[in-house]
């Protein structure tokens, strides 16, 4: 392949000493003279490849490693061990053309000037850049369409609503059309209808430039819906690589089945099926495994009081929750890393 | 080059755009920055009311080192501080993050990020207060003198400036520094004085370590016209080397940066 990959992460690892000390004064005088550093692995032997305009999940609980991933691949923090090339750059190097194609959207921290309107951010982030006038203009006018930031951009971003920030925020961190997007939970805190601007806004942005995009979040819709493909990380270990589906299938054999009743429904009829989750007067919810699936909506629908039936896959939010408690026992063993496979 | 130059004009742009929005308070700063300056006047005229020399300085000459103290207080709080005191807020919240992503000198874009135009006043009442030592010595600056003066004017910006890229790098490693910040102030404090008043330790402390010799009596001397060429080529030469200094400093201390988690 002549276009080197988009991210390339061999055996990466980041460690940190973190001073500890028990609550309580006593416990603080004592640390002020005597420390004690414990090391935290945040990430540990990391290794996957992205190629150019893929779209790729990044999955795990509070504190599994992802955004010190992120800014490792960013430059920002420099990895205790193993290597990360992007397009071929070395991160933490730190050169001008690197930086200029790529960006790193952090929902939770923000650029743009406090007291001014987000068009005077841009306006510096343009000249920092080096954006051409005639670029500056075109990529504004898709953004602003895009985004429908007309008449926000002329707004102190102070009086800005958080989703009106976000999007500022957005649009400031791709004036310069970068290659590859690192986006740590761009949609946190916004609402449901914000979310799905974002996330749209996102996939354009990916289908329109052809740039690689690595997406944390924690609203498993945004992942299950931008991402085709997936990478699990807990306790800083790559537990699983590959598209959602398999990973939900693995993790969670079970189909659910809702069901929707007209009159009274049997439970014991319904329980034939399979496993209950939820079951009232109007509504149940059974866990079916997938091999059963056949046979058990058969007799479901067969049930005279069976108005409707939907099958779907379990929560995503479900199905973390069990993958990342798996892990714990696992870890004593420290062998966490081995049930990671490459999809 | 060039660009870097259009970058910190449109840094100035933005800071007097926001020092309008919020102009009362940058007006009272001034106000209150003046009457600083005139209350620093006090001991100085304690200190000179009995005798009528210190170590050679006089009320007349020892004002014109006042003066040069207002000013570069005026370039500390206008140019320096508010800029670099965002560094530190910025590195313990992680926003940092945002400045190191940029393909732009890092050192540059922390130095350049915020003025505060109204401290300008300073600088006019440090002329105020060189028409006044000037008159009282009956006679006008050289223009040479001037020339020179402004020459180490910049050295002394730049001593200044390296001190606090020091002092902000240490931030890479503690975290919070209001105190060491605080010290620093406290201490620039003293340059207010001739270097050569001062004795033993302290003369040490301050031709080496925090040259305020530097700062603001050699500027003065070379305004009176009585700083001798080695010294001002000393003042240059210790002025470049604090400059290399402090960037090789804040280079291991943008290594060490941990951000802050998100």
């Amino acid at each position: 392949m002549s276009s080197p990959l988009a991210v390339e992460v061999r055996a990466l690892s980041k460690t940190y000493e973190v001073h500890e000390r028990p609550p309580g004064l006593a416990a603080a005088l004592r640390s002020v003279f005597r420390r004690k550093y414990k090391t935290i692995h945040a990430v540990s032997d990391l290794s996957f490849t992205v190629e150019p305009g893929e779209r790729v999940g990044f999955l795990g609980p509070n504190g599994a490693g992802k955004t010190t991933t992120l800014k490792m691949l960013a430059g920002l923090l420099h990895p205790t061990a193993g290597e990360a090339r992007i397009a071929g750059y070395v991160p933490r190097r730190r050169e001008a053309a690197f930086l200029k194609s790529i960006t790193l959207v952090m929902g939770q921290k923000q650029q743009l000037l406090w007291d001014l309107p987000p068009a005077d951010t841009f306006t510096m982030n343009r000249a920092i850049y080096e954006v051409s006038d005639a670029d500056f203009a075109e990529t504004l006018g898709e953004l602003t369409e895009l985004l429908d930031l007309g008449a926000i951009m002329k707004k102190p971003t102070r009086q800005l609503s958080l989703g009106e920030r976000m999007k500022c925020e957005l649009a400031a961190a791709l004036l310069h059309r970068p290659q590859l997007l690192f986006l740590d939970e761009p949609t946190i805190g916004l609402d449901v209808a914000m979310q799905l601007t974002v996330r749209e806004f996102i996939r354009q942005y990916n289908e329109r430039r052809g740039a690689t995009v690595l997406l944390t979040s924690h609203y498993m819709d945004d992942v299950a819906s931008l991402c085709p493909r997936v990478v699990v990380i807990d306790q800083g270990r790559l537990r699983y690589d590959g598209d959602l589906p398999s990973l939900v299938r693995s993790i969670q054999p079970d189909k659910r089945v809702a069901l929707r009743f007209s009159g009274s429904a049997d439970r014991e009829a319904v329980a034939r099926a399979g496993t209950i989750v939820d079951f009232d007067a109007a509504h149940a919810v059974i866990q079916i495994p997938r091999v059963d699936l056949r046979e058990a909506v058969g007799h479901l629908l067969g049930l005279s009081f069976v108005a409707d039936l939907t099958i779907e896959d379990p929560p995503l939010e479900e199905v973390m929750r069990e993958l990342f408690s798996a892990s714990k026992p696992a870890e004593a063993d420290a062998d966490a890393g081995t049930q990671a496979d490459s999809a | 080059m060039l660009r870097y130059l259009r970058l910190l004009a449109l840094g100035l742009r933005i800071s007097v755009t926001v020092g309008m929005q919020y102009r009362w308070n940058f007006v009272i700063d001034g106000v209150v920055s003046i009457l600083w300056t005139g209350l620093g006047l006090i001991p100085l005229t304690i200190a000179f009311h009995a005798r009528p020399a210190i170590h050679g300085w006089t009320f007349a000459t020892a004002l014109v080192v006042v003066g040069w103290f207002s000013l570069l207080k005026g370039i500390l709080d206008g140019a320096i501080n508010p800029s670099l005191l965002t560094v530190v807020d910025q590195i313990r919240q992680g926003t940092l993050d945002f400045v190191l992503l940029k393909p732009a000198d890092a050192q540059f874009l922390v130095s350049t990020a915020r003025f505060e135009p109204w401290k300008a006043l300073d600088g006019l009442a440090a002329i105020g207060i060189f028409v006044w030592a000037f008159r009282l010595l009956g006679r006008a600056p050289g223009a040479l003198d001037v020339l020179g003066s402004l020459a180490l004017l910049a050295c002394a910006t730049l001593v200044l400036y390296s001190i606090w890229i020091l002092v902000i790098a240490a931030a890479f490693w503690v975290v919070r520094l209001d105190n060491l910040a605080y010290l620093f102030s406290s201490v620039f404090d003293f340059a207010r004085w001739p270097v050569s008043v001062f004795r033993g330790v302290l003369a040490i402390v301050f031709t080496f370590v925090i040259p305020l010799g530097i700062m603001t009596t050699y500027p003065a001397e070379a305004l009176l016209g009585t700083l001798s060429l080695r010294t001002a080529l000393l003042s240059t030469v210790g002025a470049l080397g604090f400059a290399l200094i402090s960037r090789a400093v804040w280079s291991r201390a943008i290594g060490r940066y941990t951000s802050a988690s998100s």
